[in-house]
């Protein structure tokens, strides 16, 4: 066992948060703002806000293969380019090479990382919804998996906190299915989606919105201060944006901690293990594994914040084994790793649309509009599935491309395609998957990655009651389109895995009893009160809208929290 | 250092917050070299590259605007289909060729060529395979190559770098597209 020999002031913090994503970014700003001397460990290498977004002021021409996969990034990004455009030269280079970190399906699972500053908050698609009072509920009512400790009350401020800071732009709609948040000015609905929202109103009494983006329609203090900047309507977002217009890590949560003066961040350090102190029964610090030179070296603190994302969360605390531990750290449930979820993606209808010929737009809309979910809510009750989606998408004008399935060639061809084509229109569904114990990660028993840490397995799929909500996704979004009067309207179904939404989540739940949870209601480890865990792991259930502002409100909450019981010295 | 000074400049318009690191960082985007990266063996004869150059030009002709030829799409799609598409499409595309070495392509005035190509556009409809037939890829590169290129993009659309706002409007008769 490894004790607190090598303890000195330079390996020693008042709080070590693992990762710099979503999540770890706003613990250690947080945890910085409340007077906390705070190490951040990030596994991947630095990049640095505006400096090191390399493709963000490139022009079309400038790319070599236009945007396109090439062989060579499809094989060594065999995980990420499985999503939408996320192999194209345009951004291939900010995630993983999974090649280089593989890990082994048992079960396909779509994991997609972003090993390196602000992980998947540089690449996230900023669309930001509160969850409702029943997403809180529906466990406890349904008899599913088990209940959350928490309820909608107990983040409600959280929210606000989060939302002014990250600064979201969207429309008040009064919805109980979708809480109005602190939003800066929305951003318009294009005419051709104006007549839907209308149109799903009058005949289905369905509201429709503009999407709920993290992007800065009208800069605040708050934001103007950390360098931020309004939107510029470019949306070349996924690129990093040298305004620091969208919400990330980078352009946010990291700035406000170096404000502080009190933050350090260690790059290309891969925590091994949290280390465990048998005698105080509290964890001492975390071990880290470089990168690059393959040195260990140890860091301690009063309290540690896990922040790597779900997957890798959970993979810590079982690699993390003591005398008190055997099983992995605080798994005393055996729940970590357990009930991985996502929101399942991919499904959805088309269609085209006639007239609003003279309507075009000026600048481009990183966002969309938003359907939010209207099944098994009110009066509606599917028989064949619990919960329910909501729909992301919207309509634009055809471009140059239309010219590939088009007839023709030729001078009149080329002529014509420097107009813009007639509106068309996409939706598709973000459904919800309930907690299963089985859809799982867990290490393998022998395998080890390059730095001898045991490899991931990914063990998870979709069940009954996806396959039932997929329909329904397909077949209301064709009944939504028709109705709207819209042309040619075409289902569309992507085959795909769990983890292509990107949100993955549940494995190292909150709950109130530790025999069947991991966490407590303010996500500290049951067993091992000054560890937090405050990423995806955390969740419970996962509602069916996009979860980032969720992990930041839970985070600031728990920080909030564990500094007030610091001050205490309750921890 | 025009993209710089347009930059720059949309900064001070918006009055947004420009920081000397953005500037710099402006620099190193426009001295960024490109990564070099090998695809698998594909490559084109000579007289195939011509095949391939002059149905490129008939589906985007030289006009008051440059055409396919002007702006490198012929070689761009060699490129593009050693990098980026694999054996089935390269096979396909050989096979189209080789069509088209067989009706003596390039013996064929600008009348016939025409006609050639507006068979094979309707044929190309009866192909049911999963493979992309070779009308589809020469047709998807010639106007990626070409609408994406610079002279190409400029001619035929209104480029707008930094829009800076975003704007309902209505459009005006025989407008051009926007191109970002």
């Amino acid at each position: 066992m490894n004790l607190n020999i090598k303890a000195n002031k330079n390996n020693t913090f008042d709080a070590i948060v693992v990762g710099s994503g979503m999540s770890g970014g706003f613990a250690a700003k947080e945890l910085t703002e409340r007077g906390l001397k705070v190490l951040m460990i990030e596994r991947g290498h630095e990049i640095k806000h505006i400096e090191d977004y390399d493709t963000a002021m490139q022009e079309p021409w400038d790319f070599e293969h236009r945007g396109k996969t090439t062989n060579l990034s499809a094989e060594e990004r065999w995980a990420n380019s499985r999503f939408w455009g996320l192999g194209s030269e345009e951004v291939v280079n900010h995630l993983t090479n999974d090649k280089e970190n593989p890990y082994i399906e048992k079960r396909a699972f779509d994991w997609i990382r972003a090993y390196h500053t602000g992980g998947k908050s540089m690449h996230w698609g900023r669309q930001s919804y509160r969850w409702g009072k029943h997403d809180f509920e529906s466990n406890a009512k349904e008899g599913i998996g088990i209940d959350w400790p928490i309820r909608y009350e107990d983040l409600e401020s959280w929210y606000t906190h989060v939302e002014k800071f990250v600064g979201i732009s969207g429309q008040k709609e009064g919805l109980e299915v979708l809480p109005d948040g602190h939003f800066l000015p929305a951003m318009p609905l294009f005419a051709p989606e104006a007549h839907f929202k209308n149109k799903m109103m009058e005949r289905f009494n369905r509201p429709v919105t503009v999407g709920r983006v993290a992007n800065l329609t009208q800069p605040q203090d708050i934001h103007i201060v950390l360098g931020r900047a309004s939107c510029q309507y470019r949306s070349k977002c996924q690129r990093g944006c040298p305004y620091g217009a969208y919400y990330s890590s980078l352009s946010g949560s990291i700035p406000a901690a170096m404000r502080t003066n009190r933050l350090s961040i260690l790059h290309d350090s891969i925590v091994a293990e949290i280390i465990y102190d048998e005698q105080k029964k509290r964890a001492s610090g975390v071990r880290i594994i470089n990168q690059n030179n393959m040195l260990t070296e140890e860091y301690f603190a009063k309290i540690i914040f896990l922040n790597a994302g779900s997957i890798n969360t959970a993979a810590l605390m079982l690699n993390s084994k003591s005398n008190r531990f055997q099983n992995g750290f605080g798994n005393e449930s055996d729940q970590i790793g357990r009930n991985l979820m996502d929101h399942q993606l991919g499904s959805g209808a088309t269609a085209s649309i006639e007239g609003f010929e003279d309507d075009y737009v000026y600048g481009q809309r990183p966002n969309a509009m938003y359907i939010p979910r209207f099944r098994n809510w009110g009066n509606d009750k599917q028989a064949a599935y619990l919960r329910g989606f909501g729909y992301q998408g919207g309509a634009s004008r055809e471009g140059w491309n239309r010219g590939v399935g088009a007839d023709g060639f030729g001078a009149d061809f080329k002529q014509g395609l420097t107009k813009p084509g007639a509106w068309a229109i996409s939706i598709g569904g973000f459904g919800e998957i309930l907690p299963n114990p089985t859809n799982r990660i867990y290490l393998d028993a022998e395998k080890k990655d390059k730095w001898g840490i045991p490899m991931i397995v990914t063990d998870a799929a979709f069940v009954e009651n996806d396959w039932a909500m997929r329909k329904d996704i397909i077949a209301s979004a064709v009944e939504m389109l028709e109705t709207a009067g819209f042309k040619n309207v075409t289902p569309y179904d992507r085959p795909t895995h769990m983890g292509l939404g990107i949100h993955d989540m549940g494995t190292a739940r909150m709950g109130r009893d530790p025999k069947t949870s991991v966490l407590n209601s303010f996500n500290q480890v049951h067993d091992c009160k000054n560890v937090f865990v405050t990423d995806g792991a955390a969740m419970t259930s996962a509602s069916c809208v996009n979860p980032s502002i969720t992990y930041m409100a839970l985070t600031a909450r728990a920080a909030d929290f564990a500094v007030k019981a610091l001050k205490k010295k309750d921890l | 250092m025009k993209r710089r000074e347009v930059i720059k400049n949309v900064a001070l318009m918006l009055g947004g917050v420009f920081s000397a690191p953005t500037l710099m960082a402006m620099d190193n985007w426009e001295n960024a070299t490109k990564p070099n990266i090998n695809g698998a063996a594909f490559s084109l004869t000579e007289t195939q590259q011509r095949i391939v150059a002059e149905i490129a030009e008939l589906i985007i002709p030289k006009t008051n605007t440059p055409g396919a030829k002007d702006v490198g799409v012929p070689a761009f799609i060699e490129m593009m289909l050693k990098d980026c598409y694999k054996t089935p499409e390269h096979q396909s595309f050989i096979d189209g060729l080789d069509s088209m070495g067989k009706v003596k392509f390039l013996e064929l005035n600008t009348d016939e060529r025409r006609g050639v190509l507006k068979l094979l556009e309707q044929e190309t409809k009866k192909i049911t395979s999963k493979t992309t037939p070779f009308w589809r890829l020469i047709k998807e590169l010639t106007l990626l190559g070409y609408f994406t290129s610079e002279a190409g993009l400029k001619a035929s659309f209104e480029y707008v770098q930094i829009p800076g706002k975003l704007e309902l409007i209505k459009l005006k008769p025989n407008q051009k597209a926007y191109a970002y």
